[in-house]
C-alpha cells in the first residue's frame, strides 16, 4: 500500500501534505499527552510491531502481494489520533531508511493507512465494542478503507494528468485500482483482523485503563 | 502484560524471513520496467518524479547490500524496530524535560 514517489501528481502531494501537517500538529500533541512511563513501552512496542508486520508480505491470487498494518491495533488502545501519528513515524522510517513508500507520497501514505485506518478502525471497534471479535472486525475494515483510499488516489491520475495522450503519472484508472486495492486487502484483511484481535487479547484491562488516559 | 506483546514482537522478528517467501511485488508498487512491459513506456511522471526522488538508503528494500536477503532482512527488522524505540525515548524525554 505504500505509493512511491512519482506515482502521484506534484499537485496531489501538495494538497495530501496540505491535509496531512495540521493533523500530524493535532495528532502529536495528543501522543505527547499519552506518553509517559507506563505506555512508552507499550506504545513503541505496538509501532514496532507495525513495522514488522509490514515486512510480513503475504501472496495474493492475481501476481501481486500485500501485508498487514498494525495501524488498528494502536488506535483501538491509544485512540485514533495516537494510531495515526504511530504509523506515520513508522511509514517515515520506511520511506527514509528502506526506501519503502516516496517521500513525496509520505502525507497520502500517512493519510490512507495511518489516519483513514485508525478512525475507521476506532468506530467501528466502538460500535461493537460489547462482541468479542470487535477488534478483529474493526482490523479487517480498517484496513479496507485504507486501501479504499489508495486506490482512489492511484486512480484519478489519469483523469487529470497525461502528456501526448499518455497518463503522466498512474497509469490506471479508478476501474483498475479500486478493485485491485479492494480485492487484495479484502484477502489482507484477515491477517490485520487476527493481528488487531491478538494484541488487543494480550493487552490486560489494567494496562487498557493505562493507556486510555 | 507488556512482556507478552514485548514477546509477539520477538516472535514475529525471529520470523521475519517469511515476508520474503514471495518475491510477487505489491500491486501499485512496481519498478518502471513493469510499466515498460505492460503499456510499452514508463509514464514520464514516474520517471522524471521516481528519478528526482531517488536517493541512497541504507537498506534498500529491507536488504543489505552484499550481505544475503535473510541477513539484510533480520538487519531490517532489529533495525526499524529499535529506531522506534529510541524515537519515543527522545520524544518522552523532550516532554518530560519540558514539563520539569
Amino acid at each position: 500500500m505504500h505509493i512511491p514517489d512519482g506515482y502521484i501528481s506534484p499537485a496531489t502531494c501538495a494538497v495530501t501534505y496540505a491535509i496531512a501537517v495540521p493533523l500530524w500538529y493535532v495528532g502529536f500533541k495528543k501522543l505527547k499527552e499519552k506518553l509517559n512511563e507506563n505506555t512508552l513501552p507499550i506504545l513503541a512496542a505496538l509501532s514496532a510491531l507495525s513495522f514488522i508486520i509490514m515486512m510480513f508480505n503475504i501472496p495474493v491470487p492475481g501476481g501481486t502481494s500485500a501485508h498487514a498494518v498494525g495501524a488498528v491495533a494502536i488506535s483501538i488502545l491509544f485512540g485514533p489520533w495516537v494510531g495515526f501519528v504511530a504509523v506515520s513515524l513508522v511509514l517515515l522510517i520506511q520511506a527514509i531508511i528502506f526506501g519503502d513508500g516516496g517521500i513525496s507520497a509520505w502525507a497520502i501514505n500517512s493519510l490512507a493507512m495511518g489516519f483513514v485506518g485508525s478512525f475507521v478502525g476506532y468506530y467501528v471497534f466502538n460500535a461493537l465494542k460489547k462482541y468479542k471479535f470487535a477488534p478483529f472486525i474493526a482490523g479487517y475494515v480498517g484496513i479496507v478503507a485504507s486501501a479504499v483510499v489508495i486506490g482512489v488516489i492511484l486512480g484519478v491520475q489519469p483523469m487529470f494528468w497525461s502528456v501526448n495522450g499518455e497518463p503522466e503519472y498512474f497509469p490506471f484508472g479508478l476501474s483498475v485500482s479500486l478493485p485491485a486495492m479492494i480485492g487484495v486487502h479484502l484477502l489482507i484483511g484477515i491477517a490485520e483482523g487476527i493481528l488487531t484481535q491478538i494484541v488487543y487479547n494480550l493487552v490486560d484491562e489494567k494496562m487498557k485503563k493505562e493507556v486510555a488516559i | 502484560m507488556k512482556k507478552k506483546l514485548f514477546i509477539l514482537l520477538g516472535v514475529l522478528i525471529a520470523l521475519v524471513p517469511l515476508g520474503l517467501l514471495t518475491d510477487a511485488p505489491a500491486w501499485g508498487e512496481w519498478d518502471s520496467e513493469y510499466f515498460k512491459k505492460v503499456l510499452g513506456y514508463i509514464p514520464q511522471g514516474i520517471e522524471i518524479l521516481g528519478d528526482k526522488f531517488s536517493f541512497k538508503v541504507l537498506f534498500p528494500d529491507y536488504s543489505l547490500p552484499g550481505s544475503s536477503d535473510i541477513v539484510g532482512y533480520y538487519l531490517s527488522a532489529i533495525v526499524g524496530a529499535l529506531l522506534i524505540f529510541v524515537i519515543y525515548y527522545l520524544i518522552f524525554l523532550a516532554v518530560k524535560r519540558k514539563e520539569s
